[in-house]
């Protein structure tokens, strides 16, 4: 069971940046600190298991349905703002174009195209 | 169970109902993406998000008791999160590559990001409630509710703010990307999952594995920048005005 196996190093990472949290008291997830940790031990080996790709590769698949609960949860908060929601859409949708314009533009200043795939 | 239990209740007992709601919503999401051809601004994640709220509001299960069934599921983005060490590992090279641009941009990026919002709801008159709940609008959830509840902002609102954030930064990039001939695929994955988290990082990896890494690494990297300074920044601002 090469997925098992791997799924339980996938746990056991997300449990690790648990208790690295506890002690530093770092404001991240501790999905973010597993993450860097399984990037640093892969970069470490040298390559990745068959195991952890086994597992991680059908997860990362999964994701968009992973976050769906909490997404739906937007519906049913909306009576709550009445009279304030076109305000914070103005400022989500026009600050979020500003901030891709900005990120892409600063991106291609300081890289260029060098390849195009 | 007496038969004059109603068959909802009786349905909600078990996590099995949520599960097989989300699974159902998800793939009928996906199906009418796909025959809808893929629009860029029509995200298969909001189609199916739609689906499902529909369907609780039809069948009126309260949001609370499916939240508590979803869980079996949700609780696997814990070691989802991790499994994007993987992409991340094997678009190290191309990353190293172009640490310096990046780490460049990161910074200036992520707090635009904010800011561009936070200014323009401020000019608009929001209350400072409101302000705290949308700051961290484009960083990933997990992440993300920790930091708006250290602002005190209210989480459910800033829920909301992810996803129109993440779904809005979709079109937003491709508009953008055009608009600047822009085609590497890494700069418009970086570009993805620094504004857009989460759902900008689903999209780059339906664009390709490439996209999809850097996408992860700009979520995460934004994801940490923001928890560090924004709470300080924040407590600066409060102390000054």
């Amino acid at each position: 069971m090469p997925a098992l196996s791997g799924f339980l190093w996938l746990i056991s990472y997300w449990l690790i940046g648990e208790v690295v949290i506890h002690f530093t008291a770092l404001p991240i997830s501790s999905g973010v600190i597993g993450m860097l940790l399984l990037c640093a031990t892969l970069a470490v080996r040298g390559r990745v298991p068959s195991s952890i790709a086994a597992a991680a590769q059908p997860l990362i698949a999964l994701l968009a349905m992973l976050i769906m609960p909490g997404v739906v949860g937007v519906f049913f908060i909306i009576g709550e703002l009445a009279g304030q929601w076109s305000a914070i859409l103005i400022a989500l949708v026009l600050g979020t174009l500003l901030s891709v314009i900005t990120t892409l533009w600063l991106l291609k200043r300081l890289i260029g195209q060098p390849h195009v795939r | 169970m007496s038969a004059d239990t109603p068959l909802l209740t009786l349905l909600t007992t078990t996590p099995l109902f949520a599960v097989g709601l989300t699974l159902a919503a998800y793939l009928l999401g996906s199906a009418l993406f796909q025959r809808l051809k893929r629009p860029s601004w029509l995200p298969a994640i909001l189609i199916a998000a739609l689906l499902l709220a529909g369907a609780l509001a039809l069948i009126g299960l309260p949001y609370a008791t499916y939240q508590q069934g979803a869980t079996w599921l949700t609780v696997l983005l814990g070691p989802a999160t991790v499994a994007l060490g993987m992409p991340l590992y094997q678009q190290l090279p191309r990353i190293v590559e172009l640490w310096r641009p990046l780490a460049i941009c990161l910074p200036i990026a992520a707090t635009l990001a904010a800011c561009y919002s936070l200014a323009i709801a401020w000019l608009l008159g929001s209350s400072d409630t409101i302000l705290a709940s949308i700051a961290a609008k484009s960083v990933t959830a997990p992440i993300a509710i920790g930091i708006t509840e250290q602002l005190g902002g209210t989480v459910a609102l800033l829920l909301g703010a992810l996803l129109v954030t993440g779904v809005i930064t979709i079109p937003c990039v491709s508009l953008a990307a055009r608009w600047l001939h822009i085609d590497d695929e890494r700069l418009i994955g970086f570009a993805l999952g620094l504004n857009g988290h989460a759902i900008g990082t689903v999209r780059a990896f339906e664009i390709s594995p490439t996209a999809g890494a850097f996408a992860s690494l700009g979520m995460s990297l934004t994801g940490i920048f923001t928890a560090v300074l924004l709470p300080l920044a924040w407590r600066l601002i409060s102390m000054g005005s």
